[in-house]
């Protein structure tokens, strides 16, 4: 293989095509070891041949992971209105913060001492979330909202063990993220399935009848997966901590309330935050996030190990010695460079900033919503919140076809059916989620509205280019439920590698 | 004009427009669903917005508080390594492209992404001499704990047997990951002497039925164990073998997999992660085929387009929360995608003989500098069995008051062992390849002169 291959073929070619044995590892040099000879004590485990890496030089490693990146969607490049993702600019000023070395060249195994600028940080950054939220204290521990969740489950599971109660159920709503019961079994509990209201919202009287004293918890993210803010939330919340129970916020859609409203005002005991969603900290190509998660102060004591908070001398440090903490949810203290990002976003914004953040993600989200109505009919009749549920129902063409073809106009597709980290039922599955985002101005929303327009005008002039669709990239529709294999299981067997 | 707050990028005018065309006068009444008392009267209290250079000042303030591998030498291990990584690896991974993407459920315009992925998957299989490695989790903490799990639901046994040279942070995370799944934790000892699994207390335990035994090589201690011997007992009483390792020392340490352990885990830090102050890090995962259903997080695999050529795309998304919910391998959505493009990027630049001497100057600059230190009076190696690039050694002063002097003469010397075996005297010393032997030379003159002040 010629590393000096075009764009189109980075995509086909794996590192190992790229090999050129003697290429690889320049530079990796000492002038006073030799790094070959294998320390005598050494040698009875230092007896590997070959491990069968490819060997590339510097440039052609540039250039094949650049070509690769440039067949590579994300939101640098457009719009990324995929529902209940949060597809915003994330801005580059916090990745540069993050990668100070006074952050990034910190060993997490230091004398505790040794990094009080790194506990500020975590400190207000603690406070900013139970203000944003209206909760009363944070770890920053989760690695991702599915941990936050875990954390906060774990911490509700404590809170009953320490009152001597054995409960042994969590309720979730058919509208919840997959991650919502996973997690909940992950704690050991039993999950019960709440049915949504054909208006939307979670079926208040369906709860009733399932709450006895053996419910821990409900799960619940508002607005919810379908866009909506629940207006019964408080009669929610009154109705289970009369049972004793207590009331879990999945803060996957918090980028709809800074500001306006907070959780921890509606009734929620705990709440799991996606920095990266709301906060604005890059997806990554599917992470690393942060799930930071918040309690009400009487669950405080049950948060993982460290605490990072005042002591009695009124110095901010990280507490281990924590008798009633659930435990540790993971090593060290976090995602310490996605932390400082949304913790640079919280600044860079301000109140009123974050404000206008989750009203424009409204704002947006209702624009979309009222300008395809006649195209696309929002499933409910009523104004939707940071995303919007519309029915591809009228289209007279597969809304997956339809939706493919949208990223031959430079839109990436909206969440569907299976499609994405959300479920919907069967009754919504011509739907699709739209969340444009606040950062796209009018002009994209306006650019985006009239390439779903141009879409479909097409469903009755050429019909095969949606059917077909996309045609702009260098791969064709890709059917994913089309039998597949894992590409590894036909590879060389590592220790039969040619490039020894 | 006055600017707009924070990233919004509607004017005025734009939210006059849109409000009209949504057929509402004004936010409120935009969002007049919300319970009135529900909503925010005041504004929230938070310090006043920043501007890109005031952020900066006061984040470049709070950064010089901290103490660093660049202000510091950098002896601690741990699990976390202060390697090189070379500037290609941030170059690539801060791409907009790469950074600002989520999840390849869009495979067409993804094909870049799962490419990264599906050779990640590869390149690490290859490492770990397993066919089948998943697209990460989230650290190695929680890969044991994962790893683990999947031993439960493939073998239906629900007891683990578990070696405690583990780290203990990760032994922390396994037993809180287990604490409410009805598995029973069977922790085995080590030998005091060679530091490594002792093996009448494995075979003790391997008298009961079990989903697995779980060790690490190199361990808590620096201390290789045998591998070899622990997966051939573990499959001699049909129980799975889960071997946690340090990828880097794989440059040179023969690999789990080729000694037939089942399930290979570690903490991916050291293949081009930065320190972070902790993270994020990487989970591995790697397995046999057998196994590859009870695989938490992404997979990639090759498919067809409709066209019949062959692309990339997720595959047994079955297995997944998503679809299978609360019957899922697991909770987790995310995988350290970034993490893992910067350790293939890493991979592909070392290549087979870069890693290799990586590994190499490693394991000579801490054999120098442990035999060395091993001449100076009153220190001696805590263990006895073979060590990759981290040694423990007992000292005969307070550890934390030597970690201390060290720390005044600019080295973070070492980490404290006793929350490993309750030793008040010991130092779990990490050596990289970054250290040039006059460092090495001045730390043992810098740590000779500090014994001799505290003694």
């Amino acid at each position: 293989m010629n590393p000096g291959t075009t764009l189109k073929a980075a995509r086909r070619v794996s590192v190992f095509d790229l090999s050129q044995p003697g290429l690889g590892g320049s530079g990796i040099t000492d002038p006073d070891f030799d790094g070959e000879h294998i320390p005598d004590e050494l040698s009875e485990f230092a007896t590997r041949k070959n491990t069968g890496l490819p060997e590339l030089s510097e440039v052609d490693v540039v250039r094949h992971f650049t070509r690769l990146s440039q067949d590579t969607f994300g939101v640098d490049l457009g719009p990324y209105p995929l529902g209940s993702c949060t597809m915003k600019y994330n801005p580059k000023r916090n990745d540069a913060m993050a990668d100070l070395p006074g952050f990034a060249r910190v060993h997490p195994a230091q004398p505790k001492d040794s990094m009080p600028g790194l506990w500020t940080l975590f400190h207000n950054l603690q406070e900013h979330l139970a203000e944003i939220t209206g909760m009363d204290a944070f770890t920053l521990q989760p690695a991702a909202g599915a941990h936050g969740e875990l954390t906060g489950l774990l911490t509700i599971r404590r809170h009953f063990e320490s009152k001597k109660q054995n409960r042994s159920v969590i309720l979730i709503p058919d509208s919840a993220h997959g991650t919502n019961p996973a997690s909940a079994a992950m704690s050991g509990y039993i999950c019960k399935i709440i049915p949504t209201t054909k208006e939307g919202t979670l079926d208040v009287e369906a709860m009733r009848s399932m709450l006895d004293g053996d419910v821990a918890a409900l799960m619940m993210t508002n607005p919810s997966t379908l866009g909506l803010f629940d207006p019964n939330i408080e009669e929610i919340a009154k109705t289970l901590h009369d049972n004793g129970s207590l009331l879990y916020y999945d803060g996957a859609n918090l980028n709809a309330l800074m500001g306006l409203v907070r959780p921890g005002d509606m009734g929620f005991d705990v709440i799991h935050i996606n920095t990266h969603k709301t906060l604005s900290t890059p997806h990554g190509g599917g992470g690393p996030g942060a799930g930071p998660c918040g309690v009400k102060a009487f669950l405080e004591p049950y948060l993982p190990i460290p605490v990072v908070t005042r002591n009695d001398h009124g110095e901010i440090e990280a507490q281990f010695d924590r008798p009633l903490s659930i435990g540790r949810v993971k090593s060290y203290f976090g995602h310490v460079s996605i932390l400082i990002k949304a913790y640079c976003y919280i600044l860079s914004n301000g109140a009123e900033g974050l404000r206008m953040v989750s009203e424009n993600a409204v704002l947006n989200a209702n624009y979309m919503q009222s300008s395809l109505s006649d195209l696309l009919p929002p499933v409910f009749q009523q104004r939707c919140m940071h995303e919007c549920l519309l029915s591809g129902g009228d289209l007279d063409v597969d809304p997956f076809d339809f939706v493919k073809r949208l990223i031959d106009f430079g839109v990436h597709p909206p969440t569907l059916v299976g499609a994405g980290c959300v479920h919907f039922s069967d009754e919504y599955d011509a739907a699709m989620l739209i969340e444009p985002t606040e950062t796209e101005s009018l002009a994209v929303l306006d650019d985006m509205i009239a390439q779903f327009r141009k879409v479909a005008r097409e469903v009755a002039v050429a019909r095969y280019m949606i059917e077909t669709a996309p045609h702009t990239t260098d791969v064709a529709k890709i059917i994913t439920d089309e039998p597949a294999f894992l590409s590894m299981l036909e590879a060389d067997k590592p220790c039969d590698s040619k490039s020894s | 004009m006055a600017s707009l707050p924070g990233y919004n990028v509607l004017r005025e005018q734009d939210r006059s427009h849109m409000l009209e065309k949504i057929g509402v006068d004004s936010i409120d009444q935009l969002i007049d669903f919300i319970p009135a008392n529900l909503r925010l009267q005041q504004p929230l209290d938070l310090p006043v917005a920043m501007s890109e250079w005031q952020l900066k000042s006061h984040l470049t303030e709070l950064a010089s508080q901290n103490e660093s591998a660049d202000s510091h030498v950098c002896f601690l291990g741990g699990g976390v390594y202060d390697h090189h990584i070379p500037a290609v690896v941030d170059t690539i991974a801060s791409r907009g492209e790469f950074l600002t993407a989520y999840t390849p459920y869009q495979p067409e315009i993804s094909q870049g992404l799962l490419r990264v992925l599906s050779d990640f998957q590869l390149v690490v299989g290859r490492l770990f001499d397993v066919p089948v490695v998943n697209c990460s989790v989230y650290d190695g903490a929680t890969a044991l704990a994962e790893s683990a799990w999947m031993a439960i639901s493939a073998s239906g046994e629900n007891r683990l047997i578990v070696s405690d040279t583990i780290w203990p942070e990760h032994l922390e995370v396994l037993h809180l990951y287990m604490a409410n799944r009805d598995v029973e934790i069977e922790m085995i000892s080590h030998d005091e002497s060679a530091g490594t699994c002792d093996l009448a207390s494995l075979e003790s335990a391997l008298q009961q039925p079990a989903a697995a035994v779980i060790a690490q090589s190199p361990n808590c201690f620096g201390i290789l164990e045998d591998v070899k011997t622990l997966v051939q007992k573990a499959h001699q009483k049909d129980c799975l073998a889960v071997i946690g390792c340090y990828p880097t020392s794989l440059g040179i340490i023969e690999a789990p997999g080729t000694h037939g352990a089942d399930i290979v885990y570690a903490e991916g830090q050291s293949l081009g992660l930065p320190l972070a102050a902790g993270g994020p890090y990487m989970g591995m995962i790697g397995t046999r085929e057998a196994l590859i259903d009870f695989l938490p997080g992404r997979l990639v695999g090759e498919t067809k387009d409709i066209k019949g050529e062959p692309a990339l795309a997720l595959i047994k998304q079955e297995r997944e929360q998503h679809v299978r919910r609360h019957k899922a391998t697991s909770h987790i959505c995310s995988n350290q995608a970034l993490m893992a493009l910067r350790t293939l990027v890493y991979l592909s630049l070392m290549g087979e003989s870069g890693l290799r001497r990586v590994a190499t100057l490693s394991a000579q600059k801490a054999h120098y500098l442990c035999a060395e230190l091993e001449k100076v009076a009153g220190i001696s190696k805590s263990y006895q069995g073979a060590f990759f690039n981290e040694f423990c050694i007992d000292v005969p002063v307070n550890a934390s008051k030597l970690i201390e002097k060290l720390r005044q003469q600019g080295f973070h010397a070492g980490i404290e062992c006793s929350s490993h075996d309750n030793s008040q005297d010991r130092l779990l010393i990490a050596v990289t390849e970054t250290k040039s032997l006059d460092t090495l030379n001045h730390f043992i003159q810098v740590f000779t002169q500090s014994l001799k002040k505290l003694s």
